[in-house]
């Protein structure tokens, strides 16, 4: 094809650099960018963080007991699936962050529906959910983390009759405690309200006298 | 309660998703301009404090920005840095234990998992074939994946800058590779990317150097919290577009993500580079018009994306039709999902971040509507809307010149764009980097289902077509450099073949493309301008903008309808 003439005839100029040239500009780059990235950066952003805000910088652990054990962090879900306690999502991992996060069935898959049917069963041969004919959708469906803390207020609601009939507090007291426990939204409708159910159990200890 | 599952599936919190969109568009064009001046040299904001550091910099690497390369020189450099950087990270992974930061006790990787990992975090597409919680180090993450984190969306913006330097130059050269790595990282990459972590500490993520805390559990045992500096990691992943998480369920983990506010932040994080990218291409051409055509394509197909997705995802799933107990709570897929993002902004989040081929999830792909699935491969299938750092705007443009060289066979005039003519080289070069996307998908994909290795169990037609879709995810993805995962438990892809395969895939959609954009750069380099004639195409227009979306559209879908008829459109059919 003819394209238009090259602005010069003239012969290639030499190259920018020669072999030995990259290699130094190479290995000197990444030498550098390994002190910047590698320490530099995250031991200064951790510096800051440490003090902007120790209790997220450091996992927003949470404490219990007279000791001040560590009981867990209020952003990862663990088992509380005690008869007197708030239950959390259901987690295929047994909520061991080890193991990561584990993959659900494929949407259309039976055996997705089979494991719900069986999730449904188990929790209504706990506790009383007569008071709602169906169960809320997130507190038998597992997650994206198996780790989600949080709980909509309806299925933690729908709770309060299994655990007021394994503890001596009342329906209302309960209510109460959970309403309490609603984080809502910064700006209306900016996310959705949702209860931290280990916050909401942590709470609940001390008043069942554990 | 006749939504008892909340107000998840209430789209009344669209109106965030909206504003985070307007706040986008407001600030691209003038972010842009400031790409654009920072790899064109014009003075910019930062000057007074950068140019000296720079200037130390080049002069310890032995290089200045007056040493231009031409495009087979760049792209040797492009090689050099990406191949130490591949195996500096091979032998990291495969020796963590015996490396700092191992208080875990990861144990080292095998080799062909170290090749997959290495190959995965060099090119952008930070796959994981591992859990990081149990065979990652705090080092392997901290000191050997982060370099990857910053190398990476470095390379691709230079490259892009490079390539686009094109258009304005006559010299053949395409400027200096190592200052515009060094400048990517002082003037863009870490400045937003500790602004970023700080914000995110700020709304609860961990930024410390313990790895891990032992809790324990209310009802006994105990639980390993793994922390460390989570918020520096997550923020230059996502601004990045790496899209590598600290955990193994990335930006689903409430401990990378924890509230609805840093899911949004996350989102503008991944969409600020990206999104700019076509302004500072204007501002390099010095047109600022012709940027527009670019935006306006990235908009279309990013806003009809996402809306299909939230319509589908609000539909009900009918396979849960007949579980007794859950009644009208059907409706939709929150199965995989976190409760704390509401369906608007949790799904912006994944399908901005799979367009964006960042590939960060907040929500299990595989869990999602078959229909939200084929949205999310059609993104991986064009790349380039946005797609990934620099690299995404760059298939964009190799887009353009062949709808360009197309309209110009169609009108009988010698097509040309920006003063610069498209002869059959460069639309050779187009046409390859663009085909090599469809290959390198199909042809493993094949073989992995053909030969057997991918080892599927015949579990009825749903199942089989979820498994399918899983494995064409899988390459796709790899070759988009996107690093999304659709997995299912039934494929395992942490064999020996899925690692050599998936590498290999990954370092061909990374660098075939890159070659053939420095190429193409090269070709226009040594031109000298023509000056617009009455044949001339006008780019900065509605038309061109329509024309070039439809022909990125037809493209891609050409190269991989058949294929969906195998997995997603076949668990929509016959899985009901």
């Amino acid at each position: 094809m003819s394209s238009p003439p090259p602005t010069s005839s003239a012969p290639v100029p030499p190259p920018a650099h020669s072999r030995a040239g990259h290699v130094r500009a190479t290995v000197v780059f990444l030498v550098l960018m390994v002190l910047v990235s590698g320490f530099a950066y995250p031991f200064l952003v951790v510096g800051i963080a440490q003090v902007i805000d120790p209790y997220a910088a450091n996992g927003s652990i949470l404490h219990y007991g007279n000791n001040g054990t560590i009981a867990g962090s209020a952003l990862v879900a663990q088992n509380t699936s005690a008869p007197y306690l708030f239950w959390e999502r259901p987690s295929p991992t047994d909520y061991n962050t080890t193991l990561g996060a584990v993959t659900p069935y494929g949407p259309t898959d039976p055996a997705l529906a089979a494991l719900l049917n069986e999730t449904i069963a188990y929790m209504k041969a706990y506790g009383d959910y007569t008071v709602n004919a169906t169960l809320p959708f997130w507190l038998v469906s597992q997650s994206a983390s198996s780790i989600d803390p949080d709980l909509t207020p309806e299925a933690v609601l729908v709770q309060i009759p299994r655990v007021s009939g394994n503890t001596s507090l009342s329906i209302p007291f309960l209510q109460n405690l959970v309403n309490q426990h609603i984080t809502q939204p910064p700006v209306p409708d900016l996310g959705v309200p949702y209860v931290d159910v280990l916050q909401l159990d942590l709470a609940l200890l001390p008043l069942i006298g554990r | 309660m006749d939504r008892p599952w909340g107000t998840t599936f209430d789209l009344s919190s669209l109106w965030d998703v909206i504003v985070l969109f307007a706040i986008v568009i407001a600030i691209a064009p003038f972010f842009g301009s400031y790409l654009g001046k920072v790899y064109s040299n014009r003075p910019a904001f930062g000057d007074t404090l950068l140019t000296p550091i720079e200037n130390a910099v080049y002069r310890l690497l032995g290089t200045s920005p007056r040493r231009s390369m031409r495009a087979r020189e760049y792209m040797w450099a492009v090689l050099l840095v990406n191949g130490v950087l591949l195996g500096f990270l091979y032998f990291w992974f495969t020796f963590q234990s015996s490396l700092p930061y191992d208080a875990t006790g990861a144990p080292p990787m095998s080799w062909s998992l170290g090749f997959h990992s290495a190959a995965s975090f060099t090119t952008n597409t930070d796959f994981t074939h591992f859990t990081n919680e149990a065979q990652m180090s705090m080092g392997s993450e901290m000191i050997a994946w982060q370099l990857a984190l910053f190398v990476s969306p470095a390379t691709g913006l230079a490259v892009a800058a490079a390539m686009i330097r094109g258009w304005i130059r006559k010299d053949g050269t395409l400027g200096n590779f190592y200052v515009d790595l060094t400048r990517s990282i002082t003037r863009i990459l870490l400045p937003l990317a500790i602004v970023g972590a700080l914000l995110y500490v700020l709304m609860g993520v961990p930024e410390t150097l313990t790895n891990f805390v032992t809790a324990h559990p209310i009802t006994g045992g105990t639980q390993i919290l793994y922390l460390g500096p989570v918020a520096s990691f997550q923020s230059l992943s996502l601004l990045g577009t790496n899209g590598g998480g600290w955990y193994s369920a990335n930006a689903a983990s409430p401990l990378a993500n924890p509230t609805a506010l840093s899911n949004l932040w996350s989102i503008f994080l991944m969409m600020l580079i990206p999104f700019s990218t076509p302004f500072a291409f204007g501002q390099m051409i010095r047109k600022r018009g012709e940027a527009w055509p670019y935006f306006g394509t990235i908009l279309i197909v990013v806003v009809v994306a996402l809306t299909l997705f939230i319509a589908f995802q609000a539909a009900s799933n009918p396979a849960l039709a007949t579980v007794p107990g859950l009644g009208v709570q059907t409706n939709g897929y929150p199965v995989g999902q976190e409760v704390r993002f509401s369906l608007p902004e949790g799904s912006m989040f994944q399908v901005v971040s799979v367009y964006g081929n960042v590939g960060a999830n907040n929500m299990d792909i595989g869990a999602l509507s078959p229909v939200a699935q084929i949205v999310l491969l059609f993104g991986m299938f064009t790349q380039s809307t946005p797609g990934g750092e620099g690299t995404g705007f760059g298939t964009l443009l190799l887009f353009a010149i062949l709808a360009i060289f197309i309209a110009g066979l169609m009108v009988g005039r010698t097509p040309e764009y920006l003063g610069k003519k498209i002869g059959t080289a460069e639309v050779k070069y187009a046409a390859l980097a663009l085909l090599v996307h469809p290959a390198a998908i199909l042809i493993p994909f094949g073989v992995a289902i053909v030969g057997g290795f991918a080892n599927l169990p015949n579990a009825g037609i749903p199942a089989n077509a979820h498994n399918f879709t899983s494995v064409l995810y899988e390459f796709t993805s790899e070759s988009a450099n996107n690093g999304s995962a659709l997995s299912t438990a039934a494929f395992n892809d942490t064999t020996v073949f899925f690692n050599v395969a998936g590498a290999i895939v990954m370092l061909v959609g990374r660098f075939v493309p890159i070659w053939a954009m420095l190429q193409i750069g090269g070709l226009f380099s040594k031109q000298s301008e023509m000056p617009p004639g009455p044949g001339t195409l006008q780019t900065a227009s509605v038309t061109f903008t329509i024309y070039l979306t439809l022909i990125l559209i037809i493209i891609s879908a050409l190269f991989f309808l058949p294929v969906l008829a195998l997995g997603p459109l076949a668990q929509i059919t016959g899985g009901i």
